[in-house]
Order: C-alpha cells, then structure tokens, then sequence
C-alpha cells in the first residue's frame, strides 16, 4: 500500500493536449475517482499512472518512489480494464495465476494465492470454466482477482462497472466498496457515472478538457461546485442557471435578473470593496432542483413562473418552470396536485444559492464549510 | 341507422384489408420461393463449372490410353483400371518428387508462419519510428508480378557460394526465396489489429515481457488465422510450378508439378498415366481443406464476433 502523487501532469497525443497540468495527491488507502465527460483524459491520466502511457511532463510518485520510468509491472500497480481484458483462452484459475506464474512463484504458493483471491470473490467454483462460459457480472469478479492476486500497492481501474447492466452495477458496486474497505488498497477509480462516483469515493476529481476542474469529497464537489462545469456535471437534473446581476443593497447582495429579484445571503460572496464590480453585472445564480419549492403564486421573495411539463419518476416528481427568463428544473412531492399551466412562485434559501462569475468560477466565499453555513441558515434567510 | 352504416362500412374495410394482407403474404411466399430456386440455379451452375475440370481428369486416369480417345468419347469408364497409378508408382520418381514437394511446401510454410506472425505483430502492436513506412513497403512488393522476380532471384540463388548449400537443385535454394509473403504479413497484422489491445496491455501488467505476451497471449489468440495462412501457403507452394520449374535441373530434385510435366512426351504422351499423376497430386491437398474446413469460417467471422 502506498499514497500516490502526482504532479503537474501533461500528456499530449500529437497536438492534442489530453492531460494539462493535472496534480493530485492520494493518501495510502484513498479511493479517489476521476470523473469527467468522455474524452476528458481520465483514462489517460490512469494509463500513465500505470505505466501503458508515457508522461509528456511531470512526476508520477507511488510509495515515495519516482516511477515515470519504471517499467509497468515494477510500478506494482493492477489494473482492471473496461472490457475486463481476461485472456479468453484460459481457465479462470490460470487468469488469475497468470501474474504469479510469470513472477516464478512455485505451483504450491501460486495455489494458495488463487485460492485466496477466488474465495474473497466467490469464484471457488468457476475456476476451470474460461471466461467465455461466465455472465458479466463473473468475468468483472476475475479481472478483479487478477489484480488482487498481485497484493498490488495500488488499484487503477478503468470503468470497471460500465459493461454491466444496471441491476449487477449496482451489486458490483457495493461489492467494490466492501472489497475497499477489506483490502484498504489506495484505488484511482475512473468513471463517467457520477452515482458511481459519490456512493463509491472517498474523494472526487472532476476533469473536463485535460483540465482539474476540482477536487474534495462528494459532498464538497456537489453542494460547492468550484465552477459551472462542475455545477452541471453533477446532479441529475443538473443545477439550474439563472442570468443576471448582483447588487449590493444595504449591507447584503440581491441578484436581479429577467423577471426576478431575490436577497442572497452574505457568504455567497465578498462586499463590493473587494471584489471587482464588473464581476458583478454578469453573473449566473445557481440552485439545484431540490433546492426550490413551490409556493402559492405572488408570495414575496419568490420567482414567479409557470409549470410546462410534469416528469415522474416515482419516488420524485420533476417540474419544468418557466420562470426568471429561463426553464428552471424542480424536484418536488410525487403526490403534488400541479398542473401544467398553473402559475406558481419558486422558493429557495438564499444560502443554498451559488454563484458564478462571468468567467464561470464560483464567486462564493468558501471560508465556511458547508456544516456552518447550514448553522447560518436561518440567520440568512430570515 | 348512420351509425349502422358506418359499423358496415368498416367492416367492408376491414375485410378488405384482410384480402390485400393474404394476397401480399401469398406473394412474398411466392417471391421466397422463386429466389431460393434462382439462387440454387446459379450457384449449381458455378459449382459445375469449378467441378467439371476435375471429372474431366478423375475419369481418363481410371482408363486405359487407348480408351481416351474412342468416338463418342465415354466419361464413365467401362471398368475402373488402376494400372496407370501402378505406372505412375513404379516406373517414374513419383515417390521422390512426392516427397521433394512435401520437403519444400511443409517448409516454405513453417518460415512463411513464423515471419508472417512475428512480422504482423510488430507491425500491429509494436510502436517503432518507420513503422508505417516499412507496412508500407512491404505492402508496396504486393504489386510486383513475381513473373517479374524469377529471373533475379534464379541469379542470386545460382551465384551463391557453396559454403552456403542453397544453390541450384538444394532445397535451401528452393525454398528461402519462397519464404515469407508480404499478403501473410498484412493478414497477420489485420488479424492481430482486432485482438483487444487491453489484452496485450493486461499481460504488460501483470510482467510479460513482449516474447511471452506474443507465445502465451497473442499466438494462441490467433489459431484460426494461422491455420487459415498455413492453408494458403501450404496449397499454393504444393503445386507451386515456375520456381521449382527454374531452380531444379535433376530429376531427383523435382517437386510434383515439374515431375508430372515432364511425363509429357516429344512426340507421344500418355494422358491416362498424366492424369493419374495429377489426381495423386490433387489428393492430398483437398483432404488437407476438407479437414481444416471449419477453420476457414470460425477466421472470417472471428473479427466479427470477438471483441
């Protein structure tokens, strides 16, 4: 087991930047997931990390130990591929020997190290069957003995779950969490799936374009995305956007938009003396679908809109508003008697808002954590 | 009683429909039927064409000579006579230059597998600067005409010292120009290129060097295009005339094809005892695609179903 680090990371294919500048510290027995859009250079970062991709630039250090050019197999990193990459024409057993054998393990501790690793994963009685006769769900269980088998100081995998149907994904992935905890073997874990991502991570790094866009705990990167990518990348319906300005009025911010105008609270960002003030006339008001509610037509402090569509989805019931300029997404009470049509206010806490930039980062003053600025809540909205 | 008229009148619809959906049915049964019947048409006349010339060989080497030549001419043979492979046994070098081609075709063929395999691999899988320029080159001896190859190389092969062994009548002299086809290296290359790169990347992993991912991952993977190749190769080298036609000048050092022809007399020859030479010759290599059969199949479609 090891911590990794890696530092200002660039990887280019031809004249396409894939990887820019990336630096991430992983602590000894982390489990971080990358998470991005397709093509974001997650899996780059990770076929470097494992030695299949070269660095252009920067430092990859597992253990204290410079490893940009080591070869991948002294690296002690395992993988487990998207598509499993279990060699179709041998045994289950002689997968998962395959690493040993070719270290010149004896056939006896070669034996009990499959053993081991197929009773962790309940392969026990798949052992002479080849991974054409095993369900999906089987084969991701090899892959993952294989790596294991290895006693790896860290675990890269590449999507492991997405060749799954979603009932067997949502298996696997506990299954993953309880492997985790077990083995507590640091794991960079790349992913498109951002349920994946917040059930599974310690930590979540969100790429797009090569670039870092933020790093912190699933909590963190959903309640505080550091910028509109990241507000939008996560949530499913993703946060709400609104256009308009800020301004100051009487020792607190209110956001004036189309058709709405609304106090915000006073950590959303800093007084006008120390911010730039052509920062303020462009900005956008982020809130998450979960964070309006709907309130009786004309009620002060609220967005006045009107319902378009009705999307059930059984445990919540999602509302499109026209409203402020713009259709805005809510989650509310699947027994609501709404009707599209109807005329409506949106409500939301003023805390709960974020704030971007026209630059597109978060204006938010982020000195408080997110527990303390839940203390001030009422402060703020009242 | 409108609301009659129209219950009527839907139901005239209704059946109406029901008509057109029998008469398209009946049609497109009819349709099928015709065009399984063409398709077997067309395709027993080119199984003709491909099997006639062959009856036409099979039946003068169960005659006598002095049958073939009978007006009308008779293709089923009155009684099956077998002397003309008794001849072709005992009185010619058959037995010698049986064993000359498969000396030449089994070896050309081993060579042609392993440089072929070796050479796709890198070429598919390896990264190396002028590694395009190179698939490309040896793509590029695809559009020589090895007509245009005979004479070169007959003059190397005969200008070559005597340490080496490989002048003219040697087997080394027969088979090294033989070695290796540029078409194997492509097939290898494309084959190997619809392998799952993950594999490759799997075994670099878990420790392989690039030796042992190519004996214990890649060559086992590609089973059915080696068997494919070696078919190919072994056929071809099997009657495999113009070279060993040029490279042999005794008559201990002939391969089947230049054998049979020499039977061809001056003045007289006897097709009976010929085409018993050439059904002999024949043999082997249909028993030889007969057995590998399937393989042909399981090759084309691997691309296809493997990921």
């Amino acid at each position: 087991m090891a911590d990794i680090s890696i530092k200002h990371l660039v990887k280019r294919f031809g004249k396409v930047e894939a990887v820019s500048d990336v630096s991430l510290q992983i602590a000894d027995g982390e489990f971080l997931v990358l998470l991005g859009p397709s093509g974001c250079g997650k899996s780059t970062i990770l076929r470097v990390v494992a030695g299949l991709e070269d660095a252009d630039a920067g430092e990859i250090v597992i253990g204290g130990r410079l490893i940009n050019f080591i070869d991948p197999v002294r690296r002690n990193v395992a993988m487990v591929f998207q598509n499993y990459a279990l060699y179709p024409h041998m045994s289950v057993y002689k997968n998962i020997a395959f690493p040993l054998q070719i270290a010149k393990q004896s056939k006896e501790e070669v034996g009990l190290a499959v053993g081991r690793a197929a009773a962790m994963l309940g392969l026990e009685n798949l052992l002479q069957r080849l991974p054409g006769e095993l369900s999906g769900g089987q084969r991701q269980r090899v892959a993952l003995a294989r790596a294991i088998v290895r006693a790896p100081q860290a675990f890269l995998m590449d999507e492991p779950l997405s060749n799954l149907d979603a009932q067997l994904r949502i298996q696997t992935r506990l299954e993953l969490i309880q492997l985790h905890q077990r083995l507590g073997i640091t794991t960079i874990y790349v992913t498109h799936d951002q349920i994946e991502a917040m059930t599974m991570g310690d930590r979540i790094a969100v790429l797009s374009e090569g670039v870092l866009q933020q790093i912190g705990t699933p909590q963190e990167v959903y309640r505080r995305p550091a910028n509109v990518f990241v507000a939008t990348f996560l949530g499913a319906p993703p946060m709400n956007l609104i256009g308009g300005e800020l301004e100051w009025v009487e020792f607190g911010w209110r956001f004036r938009g189309d058709n709405i105008d609304v106090p915000l609270s006073a950590d959303v960002t800093s007084p006008p003396e120390d911010g730039n003030p052509a920062d303020m006339r462009q900005v956008k008001l982020g809130l998450r679908p979960e964070h309006l509610r709907i309130g009786p037509p004309g009620e002060t402090g609220g967005i006045a809109g009107q319902v378009q569509f009705l999307e059930p989805v059984g445990s919540d019931l999602f509302l499109t508003v026209e409203a402020a300029g713009t259709l805005l997404q809510v989650r509310t009470d699947p027994d609501s008697p709404l009707q599209p049509g109807e005329n409506v206010s949106l409500l939301f806490d003023p805390w709960r808002a974020q704030v971007f930039g026209p630059d597109g980062q978060n204006l938010r003053r982020d000195t408080a954590p997110v527990e303390s600025a839940a203390a001030l809540a009422p402060a703020a909205a009242s | 009683m409108a609301v009659q008229a129209g219950g009527v009148a839907e139901s005239d619809v209704l059946s109406q429909h029901a008509q057109e959906y029998a008469s398209a049915a009946r049609r497109h049964r009819a349709f099928g039927i015709t065009k399984g019947l063409a398709a077997y048409a067309t395709l027993s006349i080119f199984a003709l064409i491909a099997i006639v010339p062959f009856l036409y060989l099979l039946s003068p080497s169960f005659r006598k000579s002095y049958e073939l030549f009978s007006y009308p001419p008779k293709w089923i043979p009155s009684s099956l006579y077998t002397g003309n492979f008794g001849t072709i046994l005992h009185q010619t070098s058959y037995p010698r230059w049986a064993l000359n081609t498969l000396i030449f075709a089994t070896s050309v063929t081993v060579i042609t597998l392993i440089i072929d395999t070796l050479a796709g691999y890198a070429f598919a899988r390896l990264r190396f600067p002028g590694r395009g320029v190179l698939f490309g080159l040896v793509l590029g001896t695809l559009m020589i005409p090895t007509a245009v190859l005979i004479a070169p190389l007959y003059i190397m092969i005969s200008r070559l010292p005597g340490w080496t062994h490989s002048g003219i009548n040697t087997y080394p002299g027969m088979i090294l120009p033989m070695v290796c086809s540029p078409l194997g290296v492509f097939m290898m290359r494309q084959f190997i290129s619809t392998l799952p790169e993950a594999l490759v990347e799997a075994a670099r992993l878990d420790g392989g060097s690039e030796w042992l991912i190519f004996r214990k991952i890649v060559l086992p993977l590609m089973k059915p295009a080696i068997v494919v190749l070696g078919i190919f190769t072994f056929m071809a080298q099997w009657v495999n005339f113009l070279w060993p036609l040029i490279i042999t000048t005794t008559n201990d050092m002939k391969t089947l094809t230049v054998g049979v022809s020499s039977l061809q007399g001056q003045f007289v020859t006897n097709w009976g005892v010929i085409s018993a030479a050439a059904v002999m010759t024949m043999a082997p290599v249909i028993v030889i695609f007969l057995m590998f059969q399937r393989w042909f199949v399981q090759a084309s479609m691997a691309g296809a179903l493997k990921q």
